[in-house]
């Protein structure tokens, strides 16, 4: 009866807001009754001292009364699980009086509640990103998908110009690029700067207005205005010393001068993470459907338009635009999606979600697998306390009401270890994100890994969930039949025991305790491979760099791309031809790809071979890079085996590579490779620029090339992973497009060259552009940085892991000796062998013990066999090891059961049975 | 609807049943309750008065009395129960149902050897 449910919950909740005031109404309702009945009495004759004995036995006991009538108003159950302070107080006298435990186990909670927070913060923030700006939820992002080719379709701008008089349910259109410029301050050094081209429509999209100064007006975008910079707030403070006067301020973009008038605040980052807004101008005659530079386009659903009615009008315009452009715009289907979600290619929908949620589930599952842990130290401690338990039940106490004590006994310990944990976390993310994103690679400005308000929520409701787990389940066991063991007090023996769902943990635990050192390791040897691969060459004194050049100016003609590969050619030969003459630098080289990088990997087969395996991903993939003919002189390698390149080997049809000593040793078995043949196998994407997964694969295998000599390895990055070192050199000429990265070995300092470096490049053509100009030692800077993160993290969980497990078999072991003193005292009594009752003690966590290191173990085996990305690369003689630590882990365990046993062996016949009485 | 009071002749729910029909007759305060169905009754069925508590809160749980502190005849600040809706609806319902039982009750305690 819904009614009766209500007005019942009503009832609780009234008494329960107010429970001073139901009880002191309960109170006088009580003696209003009383005082009634005596005045009645009193009119019947008896006198009022004789007339208030007799209203008083009439009424009955009042207490009796009042709790029947709290539990009739339904609040004795409630009473019962209610923490009070005095649980809370308790709680924290707990953690003062077992500060071992409130150590481990509130270390190991804030831990897991971390990597809870941290992990629901990056799911929430990536799962449903949100713009922080006004009305964010209505910006949108258009873009196009170009079915055929399977990737999107940026060039945009013939679509830009027809949209933005077309739409009528989004309004300020407005489209950006990204564009790489030389910057110069007056005074201050040159730097290459990220510049957002971008309509003057964004600030009006964005709606936050400019600190000082003005955003940029539409007026800005005329091909004849003079041109303009807005700056943020960062670099306004960096770089131009937060000089309110800097509006009007001239500074140059690639040598041409641009006026600032305008700084935004703080935080803006519209519409990635640009700190620099210069006018987009596009050419006033328009372009052709695929032509035109590549465009992000933006926009506000108009007031009252819905997203669906947008995707609707788009679609149609879609439809038309096929119709009317049937070579160019037959496949291409234009989309709208909110702008916080445009950061990825496909549509955020359910897929990538559920995706993002279940990366939160390894979390969950350490927190519950720490909890557990916590429980058993909270049961073994709890056990210890029967005697406490069994006087507070003979003094009234309920199961219930002890349940709740040691429940709020771990939500103390929980609670302030999840107050650790999510300071760690709203410290640490930050950093952590951008330390692992780069500084030239930013994460767009809304994943900003700072905590959100339901993320706190969660971490709160992991907390709960975790003292539940590590309060209530051990409260449980141990109050299990209390009362009856109460009756049969003086019959001794029996009480709690440890079961199978601990023994499951001290074996999950085990198994994880095996597993964590293995990945740390596996992270470190990475981080030790960078630092030998840099130590083959002395990288300290190379200064590298990235040679690029941005288009001035996209209204050109598109025939002018030939022009624009032309200056840049003639500005890398004279930048080269300047630092030639410059008395600090040794030798230059250029490359595709520089030692100690990333190189782009194809897969090869090798003639002769095996015979070509059926499974293309079986084939070994090898790193590649095109390199001026002085590129291994400059780096001091010798050849090993045949020859170098020379001047020859650039004809169209020599065809001939060099490899490194990975690629004899991994693809050709140690065998002799000079003479050999070898190929990029069919089926691949050819790397090249942009994102993978956006190119159609070759289908058919590349030419043959003749391996003509080999060098050492210098450092060939996979796929920007170390242990992938097999790398294959294919000769450059000097003027060839793919050079684009400079090496120069200089005397002395190559950090201190880099100011010399920009300013030579200025000099020989202002368009020029250095990105990453750093010495070759740091080029790897980044990633030792987030693998150092990694190891720290994995060693700290590792190491957490062991102390719990060490903690947890102390305690089961110790519990043992504890529960078996009369029955080890009558057996020394009967003259039992010293060694049989410290077996007997130890015998249990040893099992437990074996079977986790065991189940590790297998782990580690199936995720090797299954090729797992960390664990690539083990060895046998790796397996080995892992082994002898399994080892080593079961004799430590072993330890941590000394003390209990020697406990158990001087235990005295006397002493057991005085215990017990 | 269980009975507390432990008193001989009043069966388990008839206290609940007592104090809807005391209170039906109108407002009053838990002596009040006392006195009306000592009254009504004849005083043929006593009541263990504190007991009378219990009952009235869980009727008051249950939605089917509402209670209001007032002034008593003595101009006494005294807390006052009155049926509601429900109260009234659930009153109705078991007198019916009570007068089914005593009348089934009767005529099986009145049967005689020749109606077998």
């Amino acid at each position: 009866m819904p009614h009766g449910l209500i007005a019942r919950a009503r009832s609780v909740w009234r008494a329960v807001r107010r429970r001073a005031e139901f009880e002191a109404d309960m109170q006088a309702e009580f003696r209003f009754h009383q005082e009634s009945r005596a005045a009645d009495l009193v009119r019947a004759g008896l006198p009022p001292a004789a007339a208030a004995r007799q209203a008083r036995l009439e009424f009955g006991d009042a207490e009796t009364h009042k709790d029947d009538a709290r539990e009739a108003r339904g609040l004795r159950r409630f009473d019962q699980l209610r923490v009070s302070w005095l649980d809370v107080r308790l709680g924290f006298r707990m953690l003062r009086r077992y500060p071992g435990l409130a150590v481990v186990g509130g270390l190991a909670f804030a831990l897991a509640v971390a990597a809870g927070a941290a992990g629901f913060e990056m799911m929430t923030q990536l799962a449903y990103p949100t713009l922080p700006l006004p009305g964010g939820e209505r910006i949108v992002a258009l873009r196009a998908w170009d079915a055929a080719a399977g990737r999107g379709e940026r060039r945009l701008a013939h679509e830009f110009a027809g949209w933005r008089g077309a739409l009528r349910t989004v309004e300020e259109l407005g489209a950006y690029r990204t564009v790489g410029r030389n910057l110069v301050v007056p005074g201050g050094e040159v730097a290459a700067v990220p510049v957002a081209e971008i309509s003057a429509s964004a600030f009006r999209v964005a709606a936050v207005p400019p600190l000082v100064g003005r955003a940029l007006v539409p007026a800005d975008e005329r091909p004849d205005a003079s041109p303009v910079l807005v700056i943020g707030h960062d670099v306004w403070r960096t770089r131009f010393g937060a000089d309110p006067g800097v509006v009007g301020r001239t500074v140059r973009l690639d040598g041409a001068p641009h006026t600032v008038v305008g700084v935004m605040p703080e935080g803006f980052a519209f519409p990635l993470s640009h700190a620099w807004w210069a006018p987009l101008r596009l050419s006033a005659s328009g372009y052709a459907p695929g032509d035109g530079p590549t465009l992000e386009l933006f926009g506000r659903l108009a007031p009252g338009a819905t997203l669906g009615a947008a995707r609707a009008e788009l679609a149609a315009l879609g439809r038309r635009a096929a119709a009317e452009h049937p070579d160019a715009r037959a496949h291409v289907r234009p989309e709208v999606v909110p702008f916080a979600e445009s950061i990825y290619t496909k549509p955020l929908g359910l897929a990538i979600r559920a995706e993002l949620a279940a990366a939160n589930v390894p979390a969950v599952l350490f927190l519950v697998l720490v909890c557990g842990n916590v429980a058993m130290l909270t049961f073994a401690r709890a056990a210890t306390r029967e005697g406490e338990l069994v006087v507070r039940t003979v003094l009234g106490a309920s199961r219930g009401r002890i349940v709740t004590q040691l429940f709020a006994e771990a939500l103390v310990l929980g609670g302030v270890a999840a107050v650790l944990g999510l300071a760690a976390v709203g410290a640490g993310l930050r950093p952590f994100l951008l330390a692992a994103a780069g500084p030239s690679d930013r994460m767009a400005f809304w994943i900003d890994g700072r905590l959100s308000p339901p993320t706190v929520l969660y971490a709160a409701a992991l907390t709960v969930f975790g003292a539940a787990v590590a309060g209530v389940v051990p409260a449980l066991k141990v109050t299990r039949g209390l009362t009856a063991r109460l009756r049969a007090a003086s019959a001794g023996g029996g009480g709690p025991r440890f079961g199978g769902v601990w023994t499951a943990v001290i074996v999950c635990q085990v198994a994880v305790t095996v597993g964590f050192p293995v990945f740390a390791w596996s992270a470190w040897r990475e981080s030790t491979y960078y630092r030998s691969a840099a130590a083959t060459v002395p990288a300290g004194e190379y200064l590298t760099a990235r040679l690029a050049m941005d288009r001035a100016d996209v209204s050109a003609a598109s025939g002018d791309t030939a022009a624009a590969g032309a200056r840049f050619r003639a500005a890398r030969a004279e930048l080269a031809r300047r630092l030639a003459a410059e008395p600090a630098v040794r030798r230059l080289t250029h490359a595709s790809a520089l030692p100690l990088t990333s190189h782009p990997w194809r897969r090869v087969e090798v003639a002769g071979a095996a015979p070509p395996a059926t499974e293309p991903a079986a084939l070994p993939r090898v790193g590649e890079a095109r390199v001026a003919d002085n590129f291994f002189a400059v780096f001091g390698a010798p050849v090993l085996a045949g020859r170098g390149f020379h001047a020859g080997d650039l004809a169209a049809d020599a065809r001939v590579v060099v490899v490194n000593r990975s690629f004899v040793r991994d693809v050709l078995g140690g065998r002799n490779p000079v003479g050999r043949r070898v190929r990029y196998s069919a089926g691949q994407e050819v790397p090249g620029d942009g994102p993978p997964g956006g190119r159609p694969p070759v289908p058919r295998p590349g030419p043959w090339y003749e391996i003509v000599g080999v060098v050492p390895d210098l450092g060939v990055k996979a796929d920007g992973d170390p242990r992938r070192a097999a790398g294959m050199y294919h000769p450059a000429a000097p003027d060839a497009d793919e050079l684009t990265h400079l090496a120069v070995h200089v005397r002395g300092d190559a950090a201190a060259f880099a100011q010399r470096l920009r300013a030579l490049a200025a000099a020989a053509d202002p368009a020029l552009r250095l990105d990453a100009v750093l010495p070759m030692d740091e080029a790897q800077v980044a990633d030792l940085r987030t693998l150092g993160y990694v190891v720290r993290l994995l060693v700290a969980a590792g190491v957490l892991a062991l102390t719990l497990s060490l903690a947890g078999l102390y305690a089961v072991a110790s519990f043992t000796v504890a529960r078996r003193t009369r029955e080890i005292g009558i057996r020394v009594a009967l003259g039992a062998d010293a060694r049989r009752l410290a077996a007997a003690v130890v015998r249990r966590p040893l099992t437990q013990v074996a079977a986790g290191a065991l189940l590790g173990c297998g782990v580690l085996a199936v995720l090797g066999h299954a090729g797992s990305e960390f664990l690539a690369g083990l060895s046998a003689r790796d397996a080995l090891a892992v082994a002898a630590y399994a080892a080593v882990l079961v004799a430590t365990c072993l330890l941590a059961c000394l003390v209990p046993a020697r406990r158990a062996l001087a235990v005295q016949p006397t002493e057991a049975l005085r215990g017990d009485g | 609807m269980t009975d507390r009071s432990g008193q001989a002749g009043l069966l388990p729910g008839t206290l609940d049943l007592l104090i809807l029909k005391a209170v039906s007759l109108g407002r009053l305060h838990g002596y009040g309750v006392l006195l009306r169905i000592e009254q009504i009754s004849g005083g043929a069925l006593h009541i263990q008065q504190g007991a009378l508590y219990p009952a009235l809160y869980r009727l008051e749980h249950q939605g089917l009395l509402a209670a209001e502190w007032g002034t008593s005849e003595h101009n006494r600040r005294a807390k006052f129960y009155r049926l509601t809706a429900a109260g009234r609806r659930r009153f109705g319902e078991e007198t019916a149902s009570w007068r089914r039982l005593a009348e089934a009750m009767a005529r099986s305690l009145a049967a005689t050897p020749q109606e077998v």
